[in-house]
C-alpha cells in the first residue's frame, strides 16, 4: 500500500484572529484528478498556498508521498516532485516563452546553479522545453517575450511551466479563470493531456470543467471540507446543495 | 555561444582597443583609455547584479576597493622577488580578494532582495569605508598606500609594465578576458536563472530554485570581476586610496551602468566609456562638471530610462524596418534647439559658479571666461543674454520636440503595425 500523494491532517491556518483553514483532513490518492470547489472565500487558494509552502501552516501535518513536508521551503517541496500554478499568472515576463520553459526544467535535469555549462549545449533541456512548448500549443510563439502574450497564451504558459519539470503531483489554481468558452475547452483538453498518469489537484470555479475532469471532488466551505466524493455523489449531496445558495440548482444545471 | 557574427564583433572590438593608442598618442589620451578599460570591467560586474539579477547595490565599490588594496599589498609584499609575470597576474589576486569579500559580505546582503538588499549594501559600503579610515595601517589612511608596478629586473616578452602604453596593453588583455567571461556567464544555467529571479523570484522558487542562493552566487562572481578591476586600478595608478571603496565610487558605477543601459550586456560598456570621458574631459574644462554630470543623469533617467543601449536597439529596429530614414530629419531638427538650450544653460551655470565659488581666485569674482568669451559678471548684460538664450531654447525645444515626439509615435505605430 503506497502512501497517498498528499495527506492533510488537522490542517489549520489563521491570519491573526481570523481562522481561514479550520482543521482540514484530506487524502489525495495517487494518480487521481481531484477538484476542490467551494464558495468564494472558502479558503481554496489558501489551502494551495499551505500545501506548496507559499504560506506557513499554523497547525497540522502535510505529507507528500508519505513524507512530512511541514517547514520545508517552496523550492524544497518542488524538488520533491510537487509543482503548482497560480491563479494570477506568475511567469517570467521579460524572458521568451522558450526561456520560461527552459528555466522550469533546469533544476529537475540536474543543472542546479551551474555556471560551467553552456545553455545552448544542453540538448536535453532544449528538447524538453520544446516538447512542452509543443504540448501547450505555443511553438509558434517560441521567441516572444512572455509579458506580451495574450491572456489565454499566458495561462497556457503558466500550465507549461508547472508541468515542465516532470513533477508527478500537480496543483492547478483556477487554470481556466477568465477564459472564454472555447479557450476553456482547449485548456481542459490540455490539462487532461499533460496530467496523464499524474496526480492532479485543482481549484476551479467552472463546474463544467470540474465535473468533466475530476475523479473526485472535495467541497470546502468556511475552511472545512464538508464532503469528498465522486462527482455524481457530490451533485446529490444535501450538505453541498445547502452550501451552494441553499439549493441544488447551481450544480444541477451543469453536465 | 560564439556564432560567427558575434565572433567578428568581439574581434573588431579587441582590434579597436589595441589600435587606439596608435592613433591617440598623447599621455592624456592614454591615461583616459586606461581608465575606460578599468571602468568597463567594473561596470559590467555591477550589471551582473543590477541588470541580470535585479539587485540594486549602493556598495559595489567595496569589492572594487578590496581588490585594489589587496593587490597593492601583494605587490609591495612581493617586492624584488617578483617579476613582470607576477605583476601581470596581480589582477587575479584582486579578483580572488573580491570573490572572498563577496563570500563573506554577500552572505549577509543577499538574504533579501529589493529595498532591503539596497539598504544593506549601503550599510556595508559605509561600514567598510569607515574601516578604511579607522585602520590606517591596512588602508593607508587619507593618503592611501602606494607601490611600484615595475618590480625585479627582467621582462615578460619584453614588457616591464613601466611605460603607460604597456600598462594599457595589460588592461586591454584583462578587460577582454573578463568581458568574455562575464558574457559567457549570461549563457549558463546560473546566468539564466538570475534573470528568472530578477523577473519573478516567487516563481523561481516554485521551479526548484533557492532565490537566495542564486543571488548569493551572482554577488560572489560579481565581486570577483569587480576585484579584477580593482587590481587593475592599483597597478595603473600605483596608489590606492580609501576613495576606491567609498560611496562616491559606488555611485559612479551605478550611474555608468544605468546610463549605458542595464537591459543589454553591452550597455555598461557604453556607459563606462561615456561617463569616464565626461568625467575626465568635462572635468578638465570646468570645475562645475559634477553639476553637468547630475543634469545629464537626470535627463537620461527621464528621457531614456532604458539607457543608451536601449536607444541604440530602438534605432536598429527602425533601421531594419526601413523606418530610420524617416526619423533622421526630425532628429536633426530637434538637435538645434537642444544645443541652443544647452548653450544658455552652460552660460548661466558657469557665471553663477564663477560668482559663488570664485573659481579658486576667491569668491565674488567679477569676470569669467565662458566658451572663450570674457564676461563681466557685475553687469546685467551677460546674465540677460544667457537667460534669453535659455528661455528661447526651452520654448524652441518644446515646440519642435513636440513635433518630433509626434513623428516618433507615428513611426512606432507603423513599426508595430508592420509586425502584427
Amino acid at each position: 500500500m503506497t502512501a497517498p500523494a498528499i495527506r492533510l491532517s488537522g490542517l489549520r491556518k489563521n491570519f491573526g484572529a481570523s481562522e481561514i483553514i479550520r482543521g482540514v483532513d484530506l487524502d489525495i490518492r495517487r494518480g487521481e484528478r481531484h477538484a476542490i470547489i467551494g464558495p468564494n472565500g472558502a479558503g481554496k487558494s489558501t489551502l494551495f498556498h499551505l500545501i506548496s509552502a507559499r504560506l506557513p501552516v499554523s497547525a497540522g501535518v502535510i505529507e507528500l508521498k508519505g513524507e512530512n513536508v511541514i517547514g520545508l521551503k517552496p523550492f524544497e517541496i518542488n524538488r520533491k516532485g510537487l509543482s503548482r500554478s497560480f491563479q494570477i499568472t506568475n511567469i517570467f515576463h521579460n524572458l521568451s516563452v522558450f526561456e520560461n520553459l527552459r528555466c522550469a526544467v533546469l533544476w529537475s535535469l540536474g543543472y542546479r546553479y551551474s555556471f560551467w555549462h553552456r545553455l545552448a549545449g544542453l540538448t536535453d533541456a532544449r528538447l524538453r522545453a520544446d516538447a512542452v512548448m509543443e504540448d501547450i500549443g505555443l511553438a509558434k510563439r517560441r521567441d516572444t517575450p512572455a509579458g506580451i502574450l495574450s491572456y489565454a497564451e499566458q495561462r497556457a504558459l503558466e500550465i507549461g511551466i508547472t508541468i515542465a519539470s516532470g513533477a508527478d503531483v500537480i496543483l492547478l489554481d483556477e487554470p481556466t479563470a477568465g477564459m472564454s468558452r472555447s479557450e476553456t475547452d482547449d485548456a481542459v483538453a490540455l490539462i487532461r493531456r499533460v496530467t496523464e498518469g499524474k496526480t492532479l489537484v485543482m481549484v476551479e470555479h467552472d463546474m463544467g470543467v470540474v465535473f468533466g475532469l475530476a475523479d473526485r471532488i472535495s467541497v470546502l466551505v468556511y475552511g472545512q471540507i464538508i464532503a469528498t466524493d465522486a462527482p455524481a455523489a457530490i451533485r446529490c449531496n444535501a450538505a453541498v446543495q445547502e452550501a451552494y445558495l441553499g439549493t441544488g440548482s447551481h450544480l444541477g444545471h451543469q453536465p | 555561444m560564439f556564432r560567427r557574427g558575434r565572433l567578428l564583433l568581439w574581434g573588431a572590438c579587441l582590434a579597436l582597443a589595441v589600435a587606439l593608442p596608435l592613433v591617440f598618442k598623447s599621455g592624456f589620451m592614454l591615461s583616459l583609455l586606461c581608465q575606460i578599460g578599468i571602468m568597463v570591467v567594473f561596470a559590467l560586474s555591477y550589471n551582473m547584479l543590477l541588470g541580470q539579477t535585479g539587485l540594486l547595490s549602493f556598495g559595489h565599490a567595496v569589492y572594487f576597493g578590496i581588490g585594489a588594496f589587496i593587490s597593492m599589498h601583494t605587490l609591495n609584499m612581493i617586492g624584488k622577488d617578483g617579476g613582470p609575470l607576477v605583476v601581470a597576474l596581480l589582477p587575479l589576486v584582486g579578483g580572488l580578494a573580491g570573490l572572498l569579500a563577496g563570500v563573506v559580505l554577500g552572505w549577509v546582503t543577499t538574504k533579501k532582495a529589493g529595498t532591503t538588499f539596497a539598504m544593506i549594501s549601503l550599510g556595508i559600503g559605509e561600514l567598510v569605508a569607515a574601516c578604511a579610515l579607522m585602520f590606517p595601517g591596512l588602508f593607508g589612511g587619507e593618503g592611501g598606500i602606494s607601490g611600484n608596478r615595475v618590480v625585479g629586473t627582467g621582462s615578460l616578452l619584453g614588457f616591464t609594465w613601466g611605460p603607460q602604453v604597456e600598462m594599457y596593453g595589460l588592461i586591454v588583455a584583462w578587460a577582454f578576458v573578463a568581458t568574455v567571461a562575464m558574457f559567457a556567464l549570461t549563457q549558463t544555467p546560473l546566468g539564466r536563472m538570475a534573470n528568472a529571479v530578477r523577473d519573478n523570484p516567487e516563481r523561481a522558487e516554485f521551479v526548484g530554485y533557492d532565490t537566495q542562493r542564486v543571488r548569493y552566487l551572482m554577488l560572489i562572481l560579481s565581486g570577483l570581476f569587480a576585484g579584477v578591476a580593482g587590481g587593475l586600478t592599483a597597478l595603473n595608478y600605483e596608489i590606492v586610496t580609501a576613495e576606491t571603496l567609498n560611496a562616491h565610487t559606488s555611485g559612479v558605477v551605478l550611474l555608468m551602468t544605468f546610463v549605458g543601459g542595464i537591459g543589454f550586456f553591452y550597455g555598461p560598456i557604453i556607459g563606462a566609456i561615456l561617463v569616464t570621458v565626461m568625467q575626465i574631459v568635462i572635468g578638465g574644462m570646468t570645475q562645475a562638471w559634477l553639476l553637468y554630470f547630475g543634469l545629464f543623469f537626470l535627463f537620461m533617467v527621464l528621457m531614456a530610462p532604458g539607457g543608451i543601449a536601449s536607444v541604440i536597439a530602438m534605432q536598429r529596429n527602425l533601421w531594419q524596418a526601413g523606418l530610420f530614414r524617416r526619423m533622421v530629419p526630425h532628429y536633426l531638427a530637434v538637435a538645434l534647439p537642444i544645443l541652443v538650450l544647452l548653450a544658455g544653460l552652460v552660460g548661466l551655470i558657469e557665471m553663477t559658479y564663477a560668482l559663488l565659488a570664485g573659481e579658486g581666485v576667491g569668491a565674488g569674482d567679477t569676470a569669467t571666461k565662458v566658451m572663450g568669451m570674457q564676461l563681466q559678471l557685475a553687469s546685467m548684460e551677460p546674465w540677460a543674454i544667457a537667460l534669453a538664450i535659455t528661455v528661447a531654447g526651452v520654448a524652441l525645444t518644446r515646440w519642435i520636440g513636440g513635433r518630433t515626439r509626434a513623428a516618433w509615435n507615428e513611426t512606432l505605430a507603423t513599426l508595430h503595425g508592420d509586425r502584427t
